[in-house]
């Protein structure tokens, strides 16, 4: 009742450019480190906005920002089913990291990879879609676990797990230790 | 608790996202086990890393146009639709109308109190920071020097704003420009953190300001200090706790030397 209250003279245009629009990076970096690519996350984007435009009446609140993401998520998993469709992930085990093997690479090229993970976004593109947008949600939107377990639609206690198992993927990664690694020694 | 256990409650720790009990007991096994104390500080680490090596991609100009052109269009295919579901709401709605307005004569003082307490300033500059970020002026003086930036704001206000160089905490000035803020002309200041961008309005303390210091609207952080002479209202899509010590380190006029 309330929010049509709030909603009442406004069009569905209007509450899109009030209350997505101004998320369009978080939307697009979002996408792109999904995606790992400039063209595909503009086309995710765009299908989210599109999806945004038209069901925004039904967005009662005031936090655009979460919803706009979770849309943009639901169009790449959208995307991905129609476009590489080997990559679809239905299986919750970490075993499970195909979505890393982007172009099905031969051992040469896995070599090649291996040698290109040069600096640390390298290492984050390499972890399996999961870990990477828990990540990419947390470090870089800098959102609480709650509006991250809204947005990718898991419990908090899963965010948690995905969150410390993705560091610890990160970790692993000799990324870490190939430039510096220098530890700073300071205060927290 | 053993190491296993206290691995996922490290991370979460390291994020403030425990609550009271688990703090208390990741606190005593860290102070207990130099193992997870070390794990803890490479979290740490590491964190400092992914915020400063990893990029946070902005939506490129192109992307930004074609999703305006569609909002356009939507516009211009609206009318028709909105008159249609106005009549539908007159013709059902009779009935809801009459509790309607019993329950607004019901509720009407506590809702006047509340929409005023929600339409403050911090509504005020979510508002505005969405409107310059959106068209392109953001920033009326372009600099990252100070010296700069604040005598171009004082020339055009009627007080002399200070303009802190915060770059020793990892904020960069891009510059400033004036915007009308509590019916006034109000200093504001644009810096950048990690691809995020703040803006901060600043005043002599004379405007209402929020009863809560930090609050979230519309997915928009807004963080409010009070200095010795100014008050500080930073508005920005970085965390809560960046944002909040952020403007309280401007109210104490920068970072300690």
């Amino acid at each position: 009742m309330q929010a049509e209250h709030g909603g009442w003279t406004l069009s569905d245009a209007s509450r899109f450019a009030e209350l997505c629009l101004p998320h369009l990076d978080s939307a697009y970096n979002l996408a792109r480190w999904l995606t790992r690519d400039t063209q595909d996350a503009q086309d995710v984007v765009q299908d989210a906005c599109v999806r945004a435009l038209k069901y925004v009446g039904s967005l009662h609140g005031n936090d655009g920002r979460a919803w706009f993401l979770t849309i943009v998520r639901n169009a790449f998993y959208d995307w991905l089913a129609r476009n590489r469709p080997a990559e679809v992930v239905h299986d919750e085990n970490d075993t499970v990291d195909a979505a890393a093997d982007l172009a099905t690479p031969g051992p040469e090229q896995v070599a090649l990879r291996n040698a290109e993970l040069r600096v640390l976004g390298d290492a984050l593109a390499a972890l399996p879609a999961q870990y990477r947008e828990v990540l990419v949600l947390r470090e870089l939107e800098e959102l609480s676990y709650k509006e991250i377990a809204s947005i990718v639609d898991i419990p908090i206690g899963t965010v948690m797990s995905r969150l410390a198992r993705a560091r610890g993927m990160l970790q692993r990664s000799p990324v870490l230790y190939a430039i510096g690694g220098q530890t700073a020694r300071s205060a927290p | 608790m053993n190491c296993n256990d206290a691995t996922m409650l490290i991370s979460a720790y390291a994020d403030g996202e425990t609550d009271r009990q688990q703090t208390r007991t990741i606190r005593q096994h860290l102070a207990a086990c130099p193992q997870c104390a070390a794990r803890h500080e490479q979290l740490a680490e590491l964190r400092t890393r992914v915020r400063s090596e990893v990029p946070r991609y902005s939506a490129p100009p192109g992307l930004r146009a074609n999703v305006l052109a569609s909002i356009d269009a939507a516009r211009r295919s609206e009318p028709a639709r909105v008159r249609i579901t106005d009549r539908w709401r007159w013709l059902t709605g009779g009935a809801l109308a009459g509790c309607a307005a019993t329950m607004l004569a019901w509720f009407v003082g506590t809702t006047v109190i509340a929409y005023q307490e929600n339409h403050d300033i911090a509504m005020e500059a979510v508002t505005s920071h969405v409107r310059a970020t959106l068209g392109n002026h953001l920033i009326q003086v372009a600099s990252s020097n100070q010296h700069t930036v604040k005598p171009w704001l004082s020339a055009r206000l009627d007080y002399s704003p200070p303009v802190p160089d915060m770059e020793k905490e990892g904020f960069t000035l891009l510059g400033g420009r004036i915007d009308y803020l509590d019916q006034r002309a109000m200093a504001t200041l644009v810096y950048r953190i990690r691809d995020h961008t703040i803006d901060v309005f600043v005043c002599p303390r004379a405007v209402r300001m929020p009863p809560s210091p930090t609050r979230t609207i519309r997915g928009i952080n807004v963080a409010h200090a009070s200095g010795a002479q100014m008050d500080w209202l930073a508005v920005s899509d970085v965390s809560p706790d960046v944002l909040s010590s952020f403007v309280a380190s401007l109210a104490r006029g920068g970072p300690t030397q």
